[in-house]
């Protein structure tokens, strides 16, 4: 018999991850059950459902809906349809002001403003054909994270995490950097245990204020992550008095009852856990015991790209010690207005960083069981809005995945000629979520929680693997 | 404004802005009133031109349904989409679809007018009563439910009556029983040959007293006392406790906490656009003095339903009614939903589903979509409830913005109250403020045509090469008057600034005098029943369906009043003696929050998926005694604390834990955690700092209209007045804009500017809750997720809250106090830890932890680096209570 946890519902979840050697020692001394029916901790790492491709992801979030005509999505009859409306009630078609141009073996399209991406071409696989319904961003957002924007619901990572487990005791399992501002229901576990939840690593930033320093005070990492009045000795010590006092507690309660399900031992993990993360995150944070040449190929150290760069690399720090799902967000894509200037700004921005990302994983021998997903809640309509803008379009646009287990130099699906809607071989967010649950080993109906007295999954009744993407 | 037409005076504020009309359903129409040439006259005019021009934009076979509007079915036409009902039959006035072919208000199709023709010939068939034929191919849902399956339902023990079963006579454990519900407990020990545990030690057992009835630690003095009392009778002992406790302001405090949980009160919207409800306080408020006041269940679920329906003898109850009906409107709003009836159908659904799992332990918004999936509850059941909620009207309100679409009004009461911070204004300030948003209104709608142009005109001039672009060459800043993009961004501000003098101006009355304003419901003034939607998709709408109740518990028909929603009914049902479930549930959720575990384990699911229960027969007994006393919660809560099962200890015994490991027969205690208030409540009050006062209003009424980022609550800024804005408005509003907003912007951080994180000293209960944005000594300790109804909380061990109870300021600072407290009062070093295990464990040290604290004292001192040995010491012993009160123990209540 083995755990299964597709199924384990709240309450045994809770009994189970509260169980610990106290249930395990009576478990024995009733000799009916082996060791490994429980789990004294419930982020320990788990068995996916089969062999999975990839073992972690790095998800790189572009909030406010990046234009799919102007990166990844070539569409030379808009050149064609210039000036133009398309559509009673549309604007005039806006052809993108960048030259798109093949890059790599394959010969994937991309535009000018993606430069240093482009050269990695040959391990992206675009996804030209996703769709959502919500043309609202911050509904598409999250419908993006956890598949609906009517409820709430467990985000993508918390799903993952509560599928998988993680691989560092030291660090969280479900890392969100820089998150957003009112995004913490993106990252929430909602009816899953709170553990799945991810912590947010970085202070949420205010909208047009994009900064972040990865060696910023611990404070803006985490809350509570130093304390203001201990030396770490003092702390150590204090640690130390509290542990001692618990584990009193816990042996009082064994020898009077042999056995109980207390969850103390939860508590002093926690502490341990907690201990931990107060030197290994700073640490983790800390990219100064990088080469210049990491840093550089990162764009760490050169205006632009140091924010975004720095993230970048944390993920590649992170994702190397175990963590199981981190989720970057690069911000500013709503360009409503001066397209012709934002957006190579935007470009810029995070060109040279994923780029770096890419290949630092790749040399490392990485990439083979890393996914990295880019992508934002929506695309933009090929119309224009305000002369030198694009709406948003929920109906037609891109993201892609590199590494583990996805064919690189690849293009799946397609957006009619202009790129206002998916039309051949449309990937719903749903379709996208299962796909990534797959690629982690993960059959995204099997993947269900009970609550409220229903089996719950992420893609709810729908979701399609695109198997054609698959290597 | 408008007036309810009540007895005493009901004002429904809508800010002067016009409300969402949701359009209500026309009823059913019969194709037989309309001649086959009427008929012919739409298939052969009406009906190719809505293919050809509308369908694209307006259908389910183009691009949607743009605006809400689909025009592809009768129905889709008449209820019509955000602007309202696009056509009204034999009404042109009322026909929007006239008004936007004629492009007066609204332009379609958007570019060139239809020929004059095609616009005749809708003239003419709106006039002849917009005869259409299509609604035909809308089939009736019908039920895979059969009306046998419902009466075979009705034999499922909790959709039956609660009946009387006598406890089983005992033989080995007839001395055990201090009560009935011992007598059914101790029943299930002797079926399943386990020997209950002895009773819990007298100071342990009133520390569970005190934490289950008040949510507050005994003083060290309390427990001396009871312990004395409980050497010479333990039951008079407990009883005199139970009582003074039960009486005490603190019992509300804590049990209408609980109910809070499954209520989903918060004091914001949530969701992605998190607005404050700056008048939520009050229904907190309600719910406590309910629960302290002891007001008998039934007519507590009455009042929350139904309050604004009820009779009122005096202004008081009258007050106090609508208050309640508060429950129905603060769950969480999508205020970012353009379609106004996506909006209505979620709220209703949200209405349906809190009420129904609240109350009857059940969810009937499983239904919405298809028939029940495990109960034999129909669609139908649910579009019946629907009816009476769509003839409600929601009030929680909010202004419009481009961002809050769905706003409302809000209930004004009969007696001022007002909310701390909303002061009067002068009639002149009054007038001019009124007349700054119509000002403010022909600006933004001067800058919103500007950025139309734009749109339309600049994409060819600037297409060709985006380097030329003017704005880029010179840097600077292009002329507003010209410039597309800035006019867009300036309309955005203007309406800014409209919705924070709309805000402000909602505060007061017609004289300027602040109102005292509640969130509520009120009957709607046109009652209407549901259409049942085809997979509960807005634009598939199937048969209209009687208002009434879920038809598996109730089986006598119902006849709903047609001038009145429907809702005094359903309260009356809800909470009649034949209503199976209600008491149930309700005893049921007592007894979780007493004994730790519920007696059906899924406390919203009473139904045939549900996990049932294996003492059916002790929670019929709860059940039946809760009504026979009146529904009476702090009685039923008496009687279970002064049974011999609650005072069981939570040791387990070897021998018992192999036999029911869950301790489903409850031979033993259920050891429980802390929760947040709980905890933060004893910090405070074992340093001595709390403030046992009920604030007035919450942080967040003092905030007023705002919405919470995730540095805090954003306020609307109130522009300045004086300022001549007909020409200046233009280049400084928005740089004007920012300086303000900055400054009112509350940051979170070592600034205690953001009221949000403020040190606060009463009780945990009182603390904000803005649904994005909770107090972090409470969201790291598993509170209650406000957007979702929350039955059991989790009991997570996280390293977030190691690292509260570790590094926290508030944490410490409550150290500090609780160190000079002891220091106070205590003088030796050991009588000194003595008393601090008192007040943290309502316990005496072991020698071993005594000589462990009094180490972990001397290496503290030596470590620490204070001034001079008395800081040090100080530091010590502030870091020991620190870590007392970061132990296990300290969380848990054996």
């Amino acid at each position: 018999m083995s755990i299964q946890f597709p199924t384990l519902g709240r309450r045994e979840m809770l009994l189970r991850s509260s169980a610990g050697f106290g249930y395990l020692a009576f478990a024995g001394l009733a000799g009916s059950v082996r060791c490994d029916e429980v789990s004294s901790n419930p982020l320990r790492e788990k068995a996916p459902h089969f062999e999975p491709r990839a073992k972690r992801v790095i998800f790189l979030c572009m909030q406010g809906g990046p234009s799919h005509v102007d990166t990844f999505d070539y569409k030379p009859d808009l050149k064609a349809g210039e000036g133009k409306s398309r559509r009673p009630g549309n604007s005039r078609l806006l052809p993108s002001p960048w030259t798109f141009k093949q890059s790599g073996k394959s010969g994937l399209w991309i535009s000018e403003t993606l430069p240093e991406i482009s050269k990695m071409a040959d391990e992206l696989c675009l996804i030209r054909s996703m769709h959502c319904d919500q043309p609202i961003h911050p509904r598409a957002m999250t419908q993006m994270h956890t598949g609906t924007a009517q409820f709430v619901r467990p985000s993508l990572g918390a799903w993952t995490l509560y599928g998988l487990g993680t691989g560092n005791e030291s660090l969280p399992g479900y890392i969100a950097l820089n998150p957003p501002p009112a995004s913490t229901q993106n990252f929430g576990s909602a009816f899953l245990p709170a553990i799945y939840q991810g912590t947010q690593v970085g202070k949420p930033q205010l909208r047009g204020a994009q900064r972040f320093n990865g060696n910023g005070g611990s404070e803006e990492q985490l809350p509570d992550l130093n304390n203001s009045r201990l030396s770490s000795e003092q702390q150590r010590r204090q640690l130390k008095f509290i542990q001692s006092m618990n584990r009193k507690q816990l042996g009082a309660q064994k020898s009077s009852d042999g056995a109980e399900t207390t969850g103390i031992e939860g508590v002093i993990e926690s502490y341990e856990l907690a201990f931990r993360m107060q030197d290994t995150l700073p640490e983790m944070m800390d990219l100064s015991k990088e080469s210049r040449a990491t840093l550089d190929s990162y764009g760490i150290g050169s205006g632009e790209t140091d924010s975004f760069g720095r993230q970048c690399l944390l993920a590649r720090r992170f994702a190397e010690a175990g963590v199981r799902f981190i989720e970057l967000t690069h911000g500013n894509w709503d360009h409503h207005t001066q397209l012709r200037t934002q957006l190579p700004t935007k470009c810029r921005e995070i060109d040279k960083p994923i780029a770096g990302l890419l290949r630092d994983l790749k040399v490392r021998g990485m990439l083979k069981d890393t996914l990295v997903i880019w992508g934002g809640e929506f695309g933009r309509t090929p119309d224009a809005q305000n002369g030198d803008g694009r709406d948003h379009n929920n109906k037609g646009y891109t993201t892609w995945m590199a590494g583990g287990g996805v064919k690189g130099g690849f293009s799946y699906g397609e957006t009619d000629e202009v790129g206002y809607e998916a039309v051949v071989d449309k990937c719903h967010i749903h379709d996208w979520h299962a796909t990534i649950l797959h690629l982690l080993g993960l059959d995204h109906k099997r993947l269900t929680y009970r609550y409220a007295g229903r089996d719950f999954r992420l893609t709810d009744v729908h979701g399609n693997v695109v198997s054609s993407i698959l290597t | 404004m408008r007036f309810a037409n009540r007895a005493l005076t009901t004002i429904i504020l809508s800010f002067g802005l016009i409300t969402p009309s949701v359009a209500q359903e026309q009823g059913e129409e019969s194709d037989a009133k309309f001649t086959t040439e009427q008929l012919d006259f739409f298939e052969s005019k009406i009906r190719p031109l809505l293919v050809e021009h509308c369908y694209n934009c307006h259908s389910s076979e183009g691009q949607g349904t743009r605006g809400g509007l689909a025009v592809d079915t009768r129905e889709g036409l008449q209820v019509g989409g955000e602007s309202g009902p696009a056509v009204v039959p034999g009404n042109l006035e009322e026909s929007l679809l006239w008004n936007a072919v004629n492009h007066q208000d609204l332009r379609m199709p958007p570019r060139n007018k239809l020929p004059p023709q095609s616009i005749a010939d809708i003239r003419q068939w709106i006039e002849m009563g917009a005869p259409d034929p299509r609604s035909g191919r809308v089939a009736p849902v019908n039920s895979q439910v059969s009306d046998e399956d419902i009466e075979k339902g009705r034999e499922f023990w909790s959709f039956k009556s609660p009946q009387v079963i006598a406890p089983k006579t005992l033989q080995q454990f007839a001395d055990w029983p201090k009560s009935d519900i011992d007598r059914y407990v101790a029943a299930g020990f002797e079926q399943q040959q386990l020997t209950p545990s002895p009773d819990t030690p007298a100071a342990l057992l009133l520390r569970r007293i005190y934490f289950d009835l008040v949510g507050l630690p005994p003083l060290p003095s309390d427990v001396a006392a009871f312990e004395k009392d409980f050497l010479e009778s333990q039951d008079k002992a407990i009883e005199y406790v139970v009582d003074e406790l039960l009486n005490s302001p603190q019992f509300g405090e804590r049990w209408g906490r609980h109910w809070l949980d499954i209520a989903r009160y918060a004091e914001s919207t949530g969701k992605e656009f998190d607005s404050t409800f700056p008048h939520a306080w009050r229904y907190r408020d309600y719910v406590i003095d309910s629960f302290q006041k002891d007001k008998p269940y039934n007519k507590f679920v009455q009042e929350q339903v139904a309050g604004d329906l009820l009779p009122a003898k005096t202004d008081q109850q009258w007050q106090e009614n609508l208050i309640a009906t508060g429950f129905l409107a603060i769950g969480p709003k999508a205020l970012l939903e353009q379609n106004p009836r996506q909006f209505q159908a979620d709220l209703i659904d949200e209405q349906i589903d809190t009420v129904t799992r609240v109350v009857l332990g059940v969810s009937v918004a499983c239904a919405r979509c298809h028939d029940h999936k495990f109960d034999p509850i129909r669609q139908t059941d649910y579009y019946a409830l629907a009816g009476i909620f769509q003839s409600t009207e929601t009030l929680y309100g909010g202004v419009r913005t481009q961002r809050n679409r769905q706003p409302s009004g809000l209930i004004a009461l009969p007696i001022d109250d007002h909310n701390p911070n909303d002061q009067p204004i002068a009639p002149n300030e009054l007038a001019r403020l009124r007349e700054r948003v119509r000002e403010l209104e022909m600006e933004q709608m001067q800058a919103r045509r500007m950025a139309f142009m734009g749109n339309n005109n600049s994409a060819n001039r600037n297409s060709t090469n985006p380097r030329d672009s003017k704005n880029d060459r010179d840097g600077k800043p292009p002329e507003t008057n010209n410039n597309p993009a800035r006019a867009f961004i300036n309309q955005a501000i203007y309406d800014q600034q409209i919705a924070a003098i709309k805000a402000r101006i909602s505060t007061v009355d017609e004289q300027g005098k602040p109102l005292t304003l509640c969130m509520g419901v009120q009957d709607r003034e046109r009652i209407s029943n549901a259409r049942l939607l085809v997979r509960g998709e807005i634009d598939r709408q199937a048969q209209e369906v009687q208002r009434g109740f879920v038809k598996l518990l109730s089986p006598q028909a119902v006849e709903l009043s047609t001038n009145s929603s429907g809702r005094l009914e359903l309260a009356r049902w809800l909470s009649d003696p034949s209503n199976p479930l209600t008491a149930r549930v309700m005893v049921n959720r007592i007894w979780q929050h007493l004994i730790g575990k519920p007696l059906v384990s899924e406390p919203d699911n009473f139904g045939m998926s549900g996990p049932g229960t294996k003492h059916q027969a002790l929670l019929d007994y709860l059940a039946i005694k809760f009504m026979e006393d009146g529904w009476s919660v702090k009685k039923s809560i008496r009687s279970i604390v002064l049974s011999r099962v609650y005072r069981l200890s939570s040791e387990v015994q070897k021998e018992d834990f192999e036999k029911d490991p869950e301790n489903e027969y409850l031979a033993r205690g259920n050891r429980k955690r802390l929760d947040a208030e709980a905890l933060r409540d004893s910090m405070l009050t074992i340093s001595g700092q709390i403030d046992l006062k009920r604030p007035r209003g919450s942080v967040i009424s003092n905030i007023g209209f705002a919405v919470i980022g995730p540095n805090g609550p954003v306020a609307p800024v109130l522009p300045a007045l004086s300022q001549n804005t007909s020409s200046k408005a233009g280049d400084d509003a928005p740089a004007m804009m920012m300086e303000e907003q900055a400054r009112r912007t509350f940051r979170l951080g070592n600034n205690q500017s953001n009221p949000m994180e403020a040190p606060l000293y009463y009780r945990s209960v009182y603390l904000p809750i803005a649904r994005n944005l909770l107090p972090r000594s409470l969201d790291v300790f598993d509170f209650a997720e406000p957007s979702m109804v929350v039955t059991i909380r989790e009991q997570s061990s996280t390293a977030d809250q190691a690292l509260y109870l570790l590094n926290n300021d508030f944490v410490m600072s409550q150290s500090d106090s609780i160190a000079r407290r002891i220091f106070r009062e205590r003088e030796k070093p050991a009588e000194r830890v003595k008393l601090l295990f008192a007040l943290m464990f309502s316990r005496e040290p072991t020698q071993e932890e005594l000589q462990l604290s009094m180490n972990f004292l001397r290496d503290a001192a030596e470590l620490a680096e204070g001034r001079n040995s008395a800081e040090n010491t100080f530091s010590a012993w502030s870091q020991l209570c620190q870590s007392l009160m970061a132990t296990a123990e300290f969380r848990w209540l054996n």
